[in-house]
């Protein structure tokens, strides 16, 4: 991890982490960061818990001690606890969850190490498990966290710990 | 056709996630535009993304001209003649962001901010971010072919 930031952050100081963070400094696509990062939450047909499901597979792919250490509280308010972000690991598929979680790992992991078009069997239980509509949100909410992430990372000035914290939707 | 939805590009994909897909479209539209970075420069990056990620419908996509020399030695930007300092700073940047965005170096990061200021280091981490999404979601829904070879 770099040890400090590698860009000045905004002098604002308005309680919205993204504005706040150092894409503040580039206006014309925070213009389109802050309602696409509400629409994520807010639009699609997935749940907010199964979006944080999702949203954490990719930190931990990425790294990203940020986005790790990170909760929603609306993906706590619809169901995701900790004993339940325990068992979002490498061992996923002999944990608790349930098939349907399992399967947002999966594509996650797919979209993550190996982005092309996922094997016939995954191909089948996530057509079965999952609207188009659902499947299409889900791929969004990757794309997006990913790239995000990534951003975070390379930045710098990422902790090498950080406690559990918990955050609203910046909106 | 894609195997996750009924359509064979990724606008009609997008379309029918209303509120999200138009909004990712929007932000990858924003990029074209922006006064922090050369639109050209960017293209530049997008393709590199391309061939590293072997897809041939991003290869063919064209966003922004380039000149085709640039096209026909992007593979070996390093050595040809036809990339200019700040083009190379954002390149190189590119390759390591794709591997991993947590190897990229102080010296890398600076050498971009050298041309284009923090502002500029930030837009183009942004994207990245999003050039190599819409490169993945692509490969991963089946609209884009792998290529055998690399460009």
């Amino acid at each position: 991890m770099a040890g400090t930031a590698r860009v000045r952050a905004p002098d604002s100081s308005t309680g919205n982490v993204i504005r706040d963070s150092a894409l503040g400094i580039v206006p014309q696509t925070l213009a389109h960061y802050l309602p696409l990062n509400a629409a994520i939450w807010d639009d699609g047909p997935l749940n907010a818990a199964e979006i944080e499901m999702a949203r954490l597979r990719n930190a931990q792919g990425v790294g990203c001690v940020m986005c790790k250490a990170v909760r929603y509280d609306i993906a706590i308010e619809a169901g995701l606890d900790e004993h339940k972000v325990q068992m979002i690991g490498d061992q996923f598929e002999q944990s608790a969850l349930t098939h349907r979680e399992k399967l947002i790992i999966a594509f996650t992991d797919q979209y993550l190490n190996n982005p092309g078009v996922p094997p016939p069997a995954l191909r089948q239980q996530l057509q079965a498990e999952f609207t188009p509509q659902e499947l299409l949100h889900l791929s969004l909410v990757v794309a997006y966290f990913n790239g995000f992430s990534r951003c975070a990372v390379a930045l710098g000035g990422m902790p090498d710990e950080m406690p559990r914290t918990e955050i609203s939707v910046p909106r | 056709m894609a195997w996750i939805a009924p359509g064979d590009d990724r606008q009609t994909l997008m379309n029918q996630l209303a509120g999200i897909g138009d909004r990712f479209e929007g932000l990858y539209a924003a990029f074209w535009q922006l006064p922090q970075l050369p639109a050209q420069t960017l293209e530049l990056c997008r393709l590199r993304l391309a061939q590293l990620h072997r897809s041939e419908r991003d290869w063919a996509l064209e966003e922004v001209p380039v000149p085709r020399a640039q096209r026909d030695e992007l593979r070996q930007w390093p050595d040809s003649t036809h990339f200019d300092a700040p083009q190379r700073a954002c390149l190189a940047l590119t390759e390591v962001h794709a591997m991993d965005a947590a190897a990229i170096t102080d010296a890398q990061a600076e050498a971009v901010k050298q041309y284009f200021g923090d502002e500029g280091l930030v837009a183009l981490l942004q994207a990245l971010g999003v050039f190599d999404g819409m490169i993945r979601l692509g490969l991963l829904w089946g609209l884009a072919e792998r290529s055998g070879e690399s460009h």
